[in-house]
Order: C-alpha cells, then structure tokens, then sequence
C-alpha cells in the first residue's frame, strides 16, 4: 500500500521543498498526488510504511501500528518533531492509536490514554488517563471506553453508555456519533446547520438525527462546518455549510469564482466575453437553486453507478472512495486539496484522475485541515 | 500602461507608517495562537523587510488569512478569541503591503482598500490602528489617480432624490410631542427621566451634513465610495431571503439606490459603525448634548448609520440602551410602543430574536396577533434635522419614505 498527499504544504508535511525556490507557491501548493517519502530517513522506525496518517493544519502524523508500533510526525518542526522518534518528545512506542491537532497529539496504550503537548519539548504527557481497554479494544480515536476526548482541556467527557458508540467525529464545534445500532447523533454548535435537525440551534446533549432514522449508517465524518456520512448501502449523506461547495450541492461563491476565471480564460483567448454585470445578473437569477446551508440531511449522487466506501472531510473539503476503488474530491481547493492539478473549488464530486492513469485503486482517504492524504495499491493486486 | 509617478510615492508613504526595522515589528501574541500560525507571522515579517518578490509576502499573507478567518467563523462571533481578530487584522496588514509594494494598479489599489476595510470590520486593532493610517494614504492615492483618469469627470449633480413620497397621516393625539432645543434639565425632567418618547427640533442644525457640506449622494460617493461595507439585503431582517452581504459604497449606490431594481430586492446599509471605519464623515456629525445626562463618556456612545432608499423597514423591535436616532435625509415612519405592552406585542420564541415582535406592525394579522390592536402606541414622521429620543427598552417600528439618511445614538 503506497501513501499519497496534496493540497497545503507550507510546513513540508507533504513533501520536503525543492531547493533555493523558496519563491515559488508550487511547494506550498501540492495540487497533483505526491507520494509520501520518509521524512526523517536516518531513524528506523520511520523507514517503515505508514499503516495509517492523521493530519492537523501543519502536521501529518505517521502511525505504524505493525511490530514496534510508534507514530512518527511531519511538518511544522517545533522542539520535538524533529526528534519524534527520538529520544524527546512524546514517547509513542507502543501505541495502538493516535490523534492529531495543532497544540496535541493523542495517544492510546493498553489501559491509557494520553495527551501530549507537541508545541512545547516535553518528556511527560501534558495530561493522561487510565482506561480500561479490555472492555472494548475495537474503539477508535477520539472515542474511548465511557466517553471521548478532545484537544481542550479537560480533554475527556463521558457518554452516554445507552449510545452503544461506534465512531465519534469532531467538527471545529460540533460532534458526530455513530452507534452501534446505525443511528447518528448530533450535538454541539448548530449555527450552519451542521447537526441536521433542521434549524440552526445548538444541542447539549447528543440528539438522533431523526431525518436518517431507520437507515442505518456505517461511517460517519466532519469538516469544520459540515457533516457526512455513509449507509450501510453505500451512500452518502450530506449536511451544513456549503460555503465553498464542501456538500457537492450548488454553491453561489464556487459558481461566482469558476465565472470569473473562465471570464479571464476566454479574455485571454482574445474570445467574445460577457460583461461582469450580465454574468452577475445570471449568478442572481439563480439564487433559488444555491444552497449556502442544508440543514437537513441530503442524499448526494457522488457517481451514478457505486456505491462509497469511505469518507473524509477537510475543514471545507470533502473526499469518498468508491467501492470500485475511484477517489473523488469536492469543496474548497485553494490550496491543492482536492488534487485535480489546479486551485479551483468545485461544488460537485469530481474524481482525481491521477490514479485512474497511475492504474491506482484507492483504499482508503484521510483529510487534514487543507489538505487530503489516499493509500493506493497497484490494480493489478485487486484484480486477482 | 500609464503609472502616474504619484504611484511611486505610494510605498514610501505606507513604509514610513511600518515599524523601522524587522526587530521593531513585534508580534505578540497570546497562547491562544499556535506557534505554528506564529511561524507563518514570522515568515510574513521577514519577506515584508526583505527583497523576496511579493509572491512570497502574498501567499503567507493569504494562508494566515484563510486560517485566521476559519477561526472567526467558528462559534459564535462574541465568543471568538480577540487574537484571532488580531491574527486576521496583520494578515490583512501583510497582503496590503504585498499588493503595493510594486506600485499599484487601480484594480490592486482596489483590492488594498477592500483589504483595509475587511481588516477595520472583521479584524481588531493593530500596531495603533496602522489599517486605519494606511487605508487614509490609499483613499487620497486612490482620488487622485481617479482624478488623472478622467479629467472630463461626471457633471451628474445628482441632489439626494426628493420624491415627494406618500407622507402617512399622523393622529394628532397619537403624535410623538416635539420640542425645540430643549434645556438640558427639562428634557431630563420631562423625558429621560419618566422615559418618554420626544422629537426634539432645532438641535442638529450646526451639523455640518445639514450645512457646510450637505450629505448628497455626490458627496457619499467623494468621501467615501471606494470604502467596503456591509449591507443588508431584503426588506426586513425577520425574512427568510434575508442576507448580509459586502459592496462598497459606490456598488450600494449604484445597485440600490440610483436605479432601484425591485426584483434584486431592497439594500440598506444598516446598524453600521461607519463613523469609525471613516472619520471624516465623523466630522459631519456632533454627539447630542443630551448624551452627557448619561454616564457614558464618548468613546461608549455608540454611533450608527442607517442608509438606504425608500421602503427599508425595521420590524418592530427594543434596545437594551437609550436613543438618539437623527435624521439627516429624507423622512421615516416610526411607531412606537412602551414596553409596559409586550404582553401585547407577541415577542418571537427564538432567544436570537426575543427582542423583536412577530406582528407587521401595518399590516397586523389579527387573527394570530387579537391582542396587538389594543396596544396603545405614538408615531411620527420623522424629518431631516428631528431627532428622535427613543427610551430604553421602547418598542420601535421604523420605515422609511424615501431616500434616507440617519444616524443613532446608544448610550446609557
């Protein structure tokens, strides 16, 4: 399995600059697929292929969870990333999971957890918490047997153990629960309609999504405004902002800004174009048919024919797999993050063409803040 | 293409506001930002002192944007940490000085005072409010190159339209009293004190946007026009179609106010500080004496403007503080309701709009609404130079008749 990273690399956690072109926004902006390469050649444990990313807006987090497990850091190089696999630092041998923010890195042990501090050197966790992972070792990050944490202190809240978590997804205010049942719950700030109960209150407590009752969902996923989630028949649901397309569904900003850039295009051609104010007017007529926030959840036709296998969401971007191993992108795109070798946003899937010519099947998709990170393996291997 | 040699004098000018010295340009900043953003502030601040080309300075000023933004729109705005508002306002800093340094094009001109302005709206104030002192160098470049430009210029002397607009008859005994230029003490002891509404006469009449330079759309335009805003679209704010959106003040005028296109709906530049953003209208208008019987000083008054044509209304609603509301263009209904009857005026549920009633105060549904004609109520039309004391707490419904221009007054 073969890891690949596109969008916003100013602190090289996609791949490290080229030389002297300190100049250039190419290296910032990685917007073809790139593959992943050891960041810190001279340690061991980092030469390892990653089984698993995590990333935050300036770092990726490597996890390789096979043998000696430990997770190894890219990025924005503060006092211990450089030496993460080193002496200082979080000492992640060991680990069985991670999580990763701007100030924290998360970690789970057999019968602990702990929050490392990663923006300050440090040799003991910032806070830890003892866990009793006999009763469930199947959770994942950020769940943990009785609750969840977050990246703010206190970093552990409890849930509800009539919920039966499967999987919890954290939005910039937001949480989204799956249960063991297939039903989601919301809760948290709901001013961009970001829990799907219809209004743009905000929920204390986890609340069911009633408008997705009855269809039991597989995998759920958050950006910073918006929500996913999967069915167990493979599609996908849709609600929030849409701002900058990150829904799939008509965005007035994303209409507006691909206008203007066909307008410089077609100037460029020397081609007959409309003026500003006619284009704008058409933008206006229609206004009925932009959708800035979906309150409800929506059914999104990401491609006619398969079904999705897997979702992730930047904090306004949206990437799925499809089970036939396609990955398609959506949202914003300024910084590469969609991976269809320009900087446009789109507000409709769109499916990176990269690996369908590399003869990739994509397996899997994790997103950072800006950017977005696929595992591939070679067709060929699926096809036998 | 033409670059005037004054576009040469642009940088230097902007450069003596800048700190000296990459050492004299500090940037502190609380835990609240990760040193990871504080890498990309620094990074900034090199390229700004340094002779890299501006694609650099450019780029990280946008990345600290873009980030810096993401952080405001998260939670509610009250709630959104201070040095975030700071972060946003040095990302604005940083891309005026990337779009300048190499002397401006008009559209990159443009671009800077939008920033500018994107900076004293969503930002909070940096290095002793440099946007301000850099967006007042910007507007006098920015006038002049028009004025080089087009030396023919528009002879459009376009008065503020007075359309001679269906004026609604007052009943006399549901009139607002007036009073002209009341003592201190009397208004105290007639108004403030038992909380009546007044229109007080006669007392803004040594504004200078009634006298010396009469506010006139030519007039909004020169001092203003290039200068980013945020307008409210639709007619009420209590509407589903309902939006806020950003134009400058030409763009408001010409879309809004010059040719009033009813299907693109009705704008009003409305509850804006527009005064801070652009202190030379500040100089048009005085604080009412009257605001001393208060116990704010001046720098906690605070001062509106309300713009727009004829028909923008706002439902009937209360302030938590007293008010001023002074009209300096055109005329307005207003309906006024003592807060002694909101059992009668059917509040909205939702804790966002609990001040604001749910009845069209013209058009009342009587069947939803049986109690709201009982409400005994006061109206007037208000007129260039009246203003209008509204007490804390009174409910008001205000329309406009026309073309209008007003300015408010909170204070406690």
């Amino acid at each position: 399995m073969r890891w690949f990273g596109f969008g916003f690399n100013a602190f090289e956690q996609i791949c490290v600059h080229g030389k002297v072109t300190e100049d250039a926004g190419s290296d910032v902006k990685v917007t073809c697929p790139t593959e992943l390469k050891s960041h810190v050649e001279t340690s061991s444990c980092c030469l390892k292929k990653p089984g698993e990313i995590r990333a935050s807006w300036s770092r990726r987090a490597s996890l390789h969870l096979d043998g000696d497990s430990c997770v190894c850091l890219a990025g924005f190089v503060t006092a211990t990333s450089v030496e993460s696999c080193g002496v200082s630092g979080p000492k992640t041998c060991g680990c069985t999971d991670a999580v990763i923010s701007e100030y924290h890195l998360t970690l789970t042990f057999p019968g602990r957890v702990e929050v490392w501090d990663i923006q300050k050197k440090e040799s003991t966790p910032k806070w830890s918490m003892e866990i009793n992972t006999q009763s469930d070792h199947t959770l994942k990050l950020p769940l943990v047997p009785g609750g969840y944490i977050t990246n703010k202190p206190p970093f552990y809240h409890s849930l509800s153990p009539c919920l039966k978590a499967k999987s919890l997804a954290l939005g910039a205010e937001h949480a989204l629960l799956l249960c063991v049942t297939g039903d989601v719950y919301t809760w948290g700030l709901g001013s961009h309609g970001q829990l799907g109960h219809g209004g743009l209150t905000s929920e204390e407590e986890p609340r069911a999504v009633e408008a997705l009752c009855g269809m039991p969902m597989s995998s759920v996923a958050t950006g910073g405004w918006h929500s996913v989630c999967i069915s167990a028949g493979g599609d996908l649901y849709v609600w929030g902002w849409n701002e900058s397309g990150q829904l799939g569904l008509p965005s007035q900003g994303v209409r507006k800004a691909l206008q203007q850039n066909q307008h410089t295009q077609q100037g460029n051609l020397g081609q007959e174009v409309k003026s500003s104010e006619e284009e704008l007017q058409e933008v206006e007529k229609l206004k009925e048919f932009f959708i800035s926030i979906q309150a409800f959840p929506a059914l999104l036709d990401v491609t006619p024919s398969c079904e999705i296998k897997a979702v992730s969401c930047g904090s306004r971007h949206t990437a799925a797999v499809t089970t036939t191993g396609d990955l398609y992108t959506w949202g914003w795109g300024e910084y590469g993050q969609l991976g269809h070798q320009t900087l446009m946003s789109s507000d409709e899937p769109q499916r990176v063409e990269f690996f369908k010519e590399q003869q990739l099947r994509v397996v899997e998709v994790v997103c950072g803040t800006w950017n977005t990170f696929a595992a591939a393996i070679k067709e060929e291997l699926s096809c036998s | 293409m033409k670059t005037s040699s004054s576009v040469a004098q642009l940088w230097p000018q902007i450069s003596a506001a800048l700190p000296a010295s990459e050492d004299q340009f500090l940037l502190l900043f609380s835990d609240t930002v990760e040193s990871s953003v504080l890498d990309l502030l620094k990074r900034s601040r090199r390229h700004l002192y340094s002779q890299t080309s501006n694609s650099s300075l450019s780029l990280n000023a946008q990345i600290v944007l873009d980030y810096s933004w993401e952080k405001l729109n998260t939670g509610t705005w009250r709630d959104v940490d201070k040095e975030w508002r700071r972060v946003y306002s040095y990302g604005c800093l940083f891309k005026v000085a990337a779009l300048c340094r190499g002397g401006p094009s008009e559209d990159e001109l443009r671009q800077a005072i939008r920033t500018c302005d994107m900076g004293l709206l969503m930002g909070a104030a940096i290095m002793d409010n440099i946007l301000q002192v850099i967006v007042g160098i910007l507007q006098s470049q920015f006038k002049k190159s028009c004025e080089d430009g087009d030396d023919q210029g528009q002879p459009e002397v376009k008065r503020m339209k007075t359309e001679c607009p269906l004026v609604p008859v007052i009943r006399e005994e549901l009139a607002v009293p007036r009073v002209k230029c009341p003592s201190l003490e009397s208004f105290k002891t007639n108004y403030l004190l038992p909380l009546k509404p007044v229109v007080l006469e006669g007392v803004i009449d040594h504004w200078p946007a009634l006298n010396q330079h009469p506010w006139s759309i030519d007039y909004l335009r020169s001092v203003a026009g290039c200068r980013t805003v945020p307008v409210e679209v639709g007619s009420r704010y209590t509407d589903e179609e309902w939006s806020q959106t950003l134009l400058t003040v030409d763009e408001f005028i010409d879309r809004f106010i010059s040719n009033e296109d009813k299907a693109k709906g009705l704008g009003y530049l409305a509850q804006h500080q527009l005064f801070d953003q652009i202190p030379e209208l500040k100089e048009d208008i005085r604080f009412p004496d009257y605001c001393c019987l208060g116990e704010d000083d001046e720098d906690h008054i605070t001062v509106n403007a309300w713009f727009g044509p004829g028909g923008t209304v706002s439902p009937l609603h209360q302030d938590p503080q007293q008010n001023f509301l002074a009209q300096v263009v055109g005329s307005k209904y207003i309906r006024l309701y003592s807060p002694e009857h909101t059992d009668k005026l059917y509040p909205h549920q939702s804790p966002l709009l609990h001040n604001t009633s749910q009845v069209e105060v013209e058009s009342p549904d009587t069947q939803r609404f049986p109690e709201f004609s009982k409400a005994p109520y006061l109206e007037c039309v208000l007129q260039p130079g009246d203003v209008l004391f509204i007490p804390v707490q009174h409910w008001h419904y205000i329309r406009s008749l026309e073309l209008s221009f007003s300015v408010s007054f909170w204070w406690s």
